[in-house]
């Protein structure tokens, strides 16, 4: 789920920016670098939401480039055991589905599908049920609850599970039904 | 409790290791044994010791040591047992001998002649109880969570296998390392498909309609699930009734050693560490306080012995014998039997007894056997109501734990100027600070039972055979002086044969075979030993002992036998009848030996017990 969080880094600044938009320049700098990466322990960092403080350049040895050690809070997402999210299909298989929440993918085993969906191959390969009415292809919607999380220094993965009450397809698939 | 925790850890051996076989790597000989089941008998041995070196387990139980080694191991690994492997030279194994005969539970081998001094690894193991609890418990929840979990289809994490480099990868591997275009996940190496790993349980049933399939898993996995719970109910309830008890500390190797070996100096003997024998061990940690230093010399070879007992018995008061400890025919003064004159019937055998025992032959002594065997259950039962009067006033008079109440005469006795002089070839000392031995003989083979209980928690029992031609012979017929055997006998043949003898024995020669084991009960002291008996199968030649145990407050029970031979014998049934509070009975078939036996004791909450005792008997035994 989504946290709100304050994070520190320092910040690495080249001689040409210094000048009146110094700090302008900082703050720019980390958005770029930060945004969108993320890190086992927090998460996702979806967005920077503001900068609290900077402290004091320090000028390093050797080069021009100056360190500041910028403290600033962001939007952050991580997923974890037992969650439950929305997530849309990219990828149905044979021996599942991928589907993504956000930044995070998440893959669906067969084995975690509900027994009476099965595997259709062809140019949509899909999982329908015996009587047609539920589909789950790409670009369909569903909630699914996150069994397992897998956490990297710099990359979570994750394995859901449709199998449980009030899981699966949320809606229509938004390609031709 | 001692038994207690034996019976659960023998009831997880069964439920769960009874057909492991532990076979080594090369099956290839047609001749190999199956030894399914093995693994139960090692850890029925296991429970019946505390530190045990593995060679002595091996000889004990008639294994191979390799085979022994890797069902140690196998347990190691179960994390059942405790192994400490060590380097010493034979003279560190000796040390290790007077360890455990100070405490209870030995088969005593005769080291003394060996002088190896290279070093040689010698492993030691032990029960680690507390562990067992936690691992069978353990056990059991994941037995449960793993068919829950195939139940409900919940939650698994899906497995896969790629089947050409057998490598596994989780579900987290296969999304992130192996997904590509063409609907597989393909093996890092050899880019084999990889295979789900279905369900483990429950195989996937081909063929059908996939609805019956999957029905029939499920109905499989239920199955499965509730077979398992009827199959472990005696487990779980054993497991319930002593995951409460306080788990008994056996300490490490050394601190076992060290606390046996201490024990013993305690007690100031300064005989050969090799056949010290120490009483009052403690089950758990320390060593208990010795009330007194008593010690009594068992001498194992009669000549000598029976000489020595015999003067300084002699002049002091004669033992008062509790009346269950009174054998018909036990020519006993009234003083001994506390002022309770017997009953007639139980004295008319004691002509019967003489004669036999005068003769040596096994036939005569046969027939008096059952005979015998036969007024000893009579004199039990009659002594058995005697016994229940005698319950509050032994009571009152015991001053410490004690089989009978003034047995403390008797080892002060024999402690004075006994010492000295039983420096015989076993050269056993039995020390305790309550000091009391029962003999108890039966038949014209005798098995002696000595049992004493320390100031708390250990009693050694020493059964004594003396056997010739495999005939067993009292003892007293051995040596001359049989005074000793006048003051717990249960039946008159080793006092009539105090009167014969003489040196009969110089052209004889007589094999002894000395056992001895201990009792062990944890979490309370056994101040009585209620009943001792022994015995002979005679079909399977070999002696037999057992004492019922009771703490001071006739609380708690305890059972212990041991055998002549290596017997690991396994009490077929257990079976725990509470009346009351604090009640409790047992049985056991002995299918070996032939025998069944059963006790029930009840005791109401006045403390007052009650006592049946039933056995089978073989008819052409005893």
């Amino acid at each position: 789920m989504f946290f709100h969080i304050t994070l520190e880094r320092n910040m690495q600044l080249h001689p040409r920016h210094f000048g009146p938009h110094l700090r302008d320049k900082l703050v720019a700098k980390l958005m770029k670098d930060v945004e969108g990466t993320c890190s086992g322990r927090h998460g996702f960092v979806v967005a920077i939401t503001g900068v609290e403080d900077i402290g004091k350049g320090l000028i390093r040895e050797g080069t021009g480039f100056v360190t500041f050690p910028v403290k600033y809070q962001a939007v952050v997402f991580r997923p974890f055991k037992g969650e439950i999210l929305e997530a849309v299909v990219t990828m149905v298989n044979k021996m599942g589905f991928f589907a993504e929440a956000g930044p995070v993918q998440i893959f669906v085993s067969n084995h975690l599908i509900p027994d009476d969906m099965e595997f259709q191959s062809g140019d949509m390969p899909n999982y329908t049920t015996s009587d047609g009415s539920v589909k789950i292809q790409k670009d369909s919607e569903v909630r699914l609850k996150i069994i397992g999380t897998r956490v990297d220094a710099t990359e979570i993965f994750c394995i859901g599970t449709i199998k449980d009450d009030f899981l699966g397809v949320i809606n229509d698939p938004g390609v031709t039904a | 409790m001692g038994c207690l925790l034996s019976r659960m850890v023998k009831l997880a051996a069964r439920a769960f290791y009874d057909d492991v076989s532990i076979m080594g790597e090369s099956q290839s000989k047609p001749g190999r044994i199956d030894n399914r089941g093995m693994t139960v008998i090692v850890l029925d041995a296991l429970t019946r010791r505390q530190w045990v070196r593995e060679e002595d387990l091996a000889k004990a139980l008639k294994l191979h040591s390799k085979q022994l080694r890797r069902t140690l191991r196998f347990f190691e690994e179960e994390k059942l047992i405790t192994r400490v492997h060590r380097k010493e030279s034979a003279k560190g194994a000796k040390n290790f001998n007077a360890a455990i005969a100070a405490t209870r539970d030995t088969q005593q081998t005769t080291k003394e002649g060996e002088e190896k001094m290279k070093m040689h690894m010698h492993s030691y193991c032990c029960l680690d109880y507390a562990q067992i609890l936690d691992v069978v418990r353990y056990r059991m929840h994941r037995m449960k969570k793993k068919l829950k979990d195939e139940l409900d289809s919940r939650n698994t994490i899906q497995e896969y296998i790629c089947p050409n480099c057998g490598r596994r990868y989780s579900a987290f591997d296969a999304l992130q390392l192996v997904s590509m275009e063409d609907e597989y996940f393909h093996c890092e190496n050899c880019n084999g498909e990889l295979v789900a790993e279905s369900e483990k349980l429950a195989a996937e049933q081909l063929g059908d309609g996939d609805d019956n399939a999957r029905k029939r898993r499920h109905e499989k996995l239920k199955d499965m699930y509730q077979k398992m719970e009827d199959q472990l109910k005696p487990l779980i309830a054993q497991l319930d009734r002593v995951k409460d008890l306080p788990a008994p500390e056996f300490g490490t190797l050394q601190a076992w050693e060290a606390r046996a070996r201490a024990a013993s100096q305690a007690n100031g003997d300064s005989n050969a560490s090799d056949s010290k024998n120490i009483q009052g061990q403690g089950y758990g940690g320390t060593p208990m306080p010795f009330l007194g230093e008593t010690s009594i010399e068992v001498a194992l070879s009669g000549v000598e012995a029976k000489e020595e007992t015999e003067p300084d018995i002699k002049p002091t008061a004669l033992k008062v014998i509790p009346p269950w400890m009174i054998k018909q025919g036990m020519n006993l003064t009234i003083e001994q039997r506390r002022g309770i004159m017997p009953e007639p019937n139980v004295e008319h055998n004691s002509d019967d007894k003489k004669s036999s025992v005068d003769d040596k032959k096994p036939s005569a002594d046969r027939d008096n056997e059952k005979s015998l065997q036969d007024e000893y259950l009579k004199a039990y039962y009659a002594a058995l109501v005697k016994r229940q009067e005698e319950e509050e006033a032994s009571r009152r008079i015991q001053q410490q734990t004690e089989l009978s109440t003034s047995a403390a005469e008797e080892p002060v006795d024999r402690r004075v100027g006994m010492k000295s002089k039983r420096e015989d070839d076993e050269d056993i000392e039995w020390e305790s600070a309550a000091g009391t031995g029962i003999e108890c003989w039966v038949g014209g083979r005798n098995c002696m039972v000595y049992v004493f209980d320390g100031v708390l928690r250990q009693y050694d029992i020493k059964y004594v055979v003396y056997r010739k031609d495999n005939i067993v012979i009292p003892k007293s017929q051995i040596g001359n002086s049989s005074q000793s055997y006048k003051l717990a006998d249960l039946n008159a043949e080793a006092d009539a044969s105090d009167d014969d003898n003489g040196g009969d024995d110089d052209d004889i020669a007589w094999e002894e075979v000395f056992r001895e084991t201990a009792v062990d009960f944890a979490g309370a002291s056994f101040a009585n030993v209620l009943a001792a008996f022994a015995g002979r199968a005679a079909d399977f030649g070999f002696g037999f002992a057992g004492v019922f145990l009771f703490d001071a407050d006739f609380a708690e029970a305890g059972f212990n036998f041991a055998a002549e031979e290596d017997i690991d014998f396994v009490l077929a049934t257990v079976l725990a009848l509470s009346f009351e509070e604090g009640a409790t009975g047992f049985a056991l078939a002995t299918v070996d030996l032939g025998f069944d036996l059963a006790v029930a004791i009840d005791l109401d909450a006045a403390g007052f017990f009650e006592m049946a005792f039933a056995a089978t008997l073989p008819e052409e035994s005893l």
